[in-house]
């Protein structure tokens, strides 16, 4: 479609008007679910809910308040849209990704329904981008069916403990298996490679441990290709819940401190990779 | 075994998997009386690194293999050892600032048990246990000996630091011409492609730089840089000086690590055989001589055989006699070398090695080529570049040649030595000995030819063939029991 009919112009015939004065806060919680092209976005009054699938087995949210936003305004109960997230993020960066202090890059956001493109209109320093992004049909999300009553296991970390875990996962291993246990060794990543099986083993009286309700032993395998793009949002996170339900399904929720102290949450869900057998 | 380094000493130990990752793709692991000792080769076999952490250097160093915790393993003589892949332990200790500011202690345990387990005690109780799968092998064991060398310098790691950052990343091997008055680090041009066109690079050192400088016969060597990057890596972040031991081209340098109780370090690398240089007289006492050269007078001997053997008839009578021989010491040492190898390490696949050696030979240290070449002219491979240019011969292959010299030239020093070694290794030996000569018959030269070639292969590839504690060609060398 063309741009003559995609443009947006009066914030009048806009659905969606979000202002923030540091773009940064928005990129950087994108980044956290950056591993495929494109993304689907559902604006409400709550805020904005930008999702990522992968292989049907696996879910990202972003979650953006409302409150993240120094203006947001929206028209409709909700909008959901389709947009390629390399192209979101490339223009939410184009003054660069760096944070030098005092150099806020200021964004409005812009969308004008169905069909419309996403406008975006970021300043710095006195200079003014526009962008225009295609939006595209949203695509159906997958429902977990993930509901906090069914969990039957969580665990409350600081991500900085399993950052290094993570970032140091035996790829060599297809699966890794979450162990979760009232008793030891209470919480253990595993992952079985060539060169042998790696263990960490995290205490629940652990200090990086906040919070540790476990009822009954739980061990779970998920493919590690599938976990291992969640280490974006680990980066970028100070507190990780991770939770299993009755299933074996595995939610990781990422507490994402932005800037301006304000807080997001990212969320991963992932299903598991089969039964094991003991 | 057991063994438990405390948070302090993680980022050395750590250091020195680093730097021993970067010589050989595998890590020989054996809990000694005095210390545990980390040893690698590369696969050419040119190059031979070895750590050994004294006791002094754990919380808790427990070698034996039958006191772990329950005693319930039976009392094994010799204590296990192993090899493991070097990818898996430095996966274990990838990041060191990492590990030096969250591991409080690091435990490792080696049992009969199908696993040699690391486990790093970390910061907020957090525990990570790597079960690495390993191999069981025989000792690792280069022959060298400093004491002997006429040649000992030492001097502070950031020295050769500084020298050596001046050479081209890609440079592979690098010339140390040393002089009572001074030392000159070049990097070494091949003969070809025309040495005018090529980059010189050259660096003088006054003898004053030096911690100790002794010099006691003008030489010239050249050795891979590579691997001494990584040496000199380890012995800067250790901020110790590294001692060099060496005798002449052809012969084998060592890079020693001494002065730190709690650990102690050599390297040894091959250096480029010159064929110009007449080093006759080997020094027979070191396991590591040239045997090319001294060879040829003897050639004619039994001892000698081995090379004989390639073109002649009698090859076949002489292998046999050679492997007899062999049975008799029981022990296989092949070790070290000529010129170029220095390292004895196989034990049982000796004699495929040894076969594969010849073509080995070939490769180009001239020296032996000269003295090798009226016998062995006819290599069997027919491959092999026996006939390679009188001149200096490509240094990267050269390593390979390690076992057979040894063989020939030290054959009472090893009788002695081989008293020591173990039953069930000679068996191996012999059995394989066996196999290949049972025929009685010399094989044709076609089957021949490929055996060998395969052979030379597997040594490649096998590298990590096990290595004999017994195999040790001579006293001086360190860590036998």
């Amino acid at each position: 479609m063309s741009l003559a009919t995609q443009q947006g112009d009066d914030d009048d015939n806009n659905i969606l008007v979000a202002k923030v004065d540091n773009a940064r806060n928005i990129s950087n919680i994108l980044k956290a679910i950056h591993f495929r092209d494109t993304a689907t976005v559902f604006a409400s009054s709550n805020g904005l809910k930008v999702t990522v699938e992968e292989s049907k087995c696996v879910q990202a949210n972003a979650f953006i308040q409302a409150g993240v936003f120094q203006e947001y305004t929206i028209r409709q109960d909700s909008a959901t849209f389709k947009v390629n997230l390399t192209v979101l993020l490339e223009c939410l960066t184009i003054f660069g990704s760096s944070s030098a202090p005092g150099m806020n890059t200021a964004l409005k956001m812009c969308y004008a329904g169905y069909g419309s493109p996403l406008q975006l209109l970021l300043e710095e320093g006195g200079v003014l981008t526009d962008c225009s992004i295609k939006t595209m049909e949203p695509d159906e999300m997958l429902d977990f069916g993930f509901s906090s009553a069914n969990v039957e296991n969580k665990v409350i970390m600081k991500s900085e403990c399993l950052r290094e875990a993570w970032s140091e996962l035996d790829m060599t291993s297809e699966v890794l298996q979450i162990l979760m246990s009232p008793d030891k060794p209470y919480f253990r990543l595993s992952t079985f490679g060539y060169a042998g099986s790696i263990h960490a083993d995290y205490p629940k009286d652990s200090d990086m441990v906040e919070s540790f309700q476990c009822e009954q032993t739980q061990t779970n395998r998920y493919k590690l290709s599938l976990l291992k793009p969640s280490v974006k949002a680990l980066s970028l996170s100070c507190k990780i819940s991770i939770r299993t339900d009755h299933r074996g399904f595995l939610s990781l929720q990422y507490m994402v401190r932005n800037e301006d102290g304000q807080v997001s949450f990212v969320e991963y869900y992932c299903c598991p990779d089969e039964d094991v057998e003991e | 075994m057991k063994c438990i380094i405390p948070g302090t000493n993680i980022k050395v130990f750590g250091k020195a998997i680093h730097s021993l990752s970067k010589i050989g793709e595998e890590l020989y692991l054996e809990p000694l009386e005095h210390g545990l000792a980390l040893r690698t080769v590369n696969a050419a076999r040119s190059a031979y690194g070895c750590f050994i952490f004294a006791p002094e250097f754990f919380y808790h160093y427990d070698n034996s293999s039958e006191a772990t915790e329950g005693g319930e393993i039976e009392d094994v003589e010799e204590t296990f050892k192993c090899k493991i892949q070097m990818k898996s332990v430095l996966a274990v200790f990838r990041s060191l600032s990492t590990l030096e500011r969250s591991v409080d202690r690091c435990k490792i345990t080696l049992d009969e048990g199908p696993r040699l387990v690391f486990q790093l005690y970390c910061k907020h109780s957090i525990t990570k246990t790597y079960n690495l799968t390993f191999q069981e092998c025989e000792t690792l064991q280069a022959v060298f000996s400093k004491d002997l060398c006429p040649n000992a310098i030492t001097a502070q790691a950031k020295l050769l630091t500084d020298v050596v950052q001046n050479f081209q990343l890609s440079l592979e091997e690098i010339t140390l011409i040393v002089s009572p008055e001074k030392v000159i680090l070049k990097n070494y041009v091949e003969s070809e492609p025309d040495p005018s066109k090529v980059l010189h690079t050259q660096m003088s050192l006054a003898a004053e730089e030096f911690d100790y400088f002794q010099i006691g016969v003008d030489t010239e060597l050249t050795f891979c840089l590579k691997e001494l990057r990584a040496i000199l890596a380890f012995a800067e972040a250790a901020g110790m000086p590294l001692s060099l031991h060496f005798e002449t081209s052809g012969k084998p340098i060592v890079f020693s690590l001494e002065g730190d109780p709690a650990f102690d370090s050599n390297f040894v690398m091959a250096t480029l055989a010159d064929l110009g240089s007449t080093q006759g007289s080997q020094s027979s006492q070191q396991a590591i001589s040239r045997a090319g050269t001294s060879t040829v007078g003897t050639s004619k001997t039994k001892r000698t055989v081995k090379r004989t053997q390639q073109q002649e008839n009698k090859r076949n009578e002489s292998e046999m006699m050679e492997n007899r021989r062999l049975q008799e010491n029981r022990q296989p040492n092949r070790s070290c070398a000529g010129g170029e190898s220095f390292l004895p390490m196989d034990s049982g696949f000796d004699d495929m090695m040894n076969d594969g050696m010849d073509d080995v030979i070939a490769m180009g240290a001239n020296e032996m080529e000269a003295a090798l070449s009226q016998e062995t002219a006819p290599q069997r491979n027919g491959a092999l570049k026996h006939e390679a240019s009188p001149e200096r011969s490509a240094s990267p292959e050269i390593p390979l040649e390690l076992g057979k010299r040894p063989r020939s030239q030290y054959p009472e020093e090893k009788l002695t030595s081989h008293d020591q070694s173990h039953d069930d290794v000679s068996m191996v030996m012999e059995e394989e000995v066996e196999e290949e000569l049972v025929p009685g018959t010399p094989p044709s030269k076609r089957f021949r030819s490929m055996f060998f070639g395969i052979s030379s292969q597997s040594q490649a590839t096998q590298a990590p063939a096990p290595a004999e504690k017994a195999e040790v060609l001579c006293e001086d060398t360190d860590d036998e029991d």
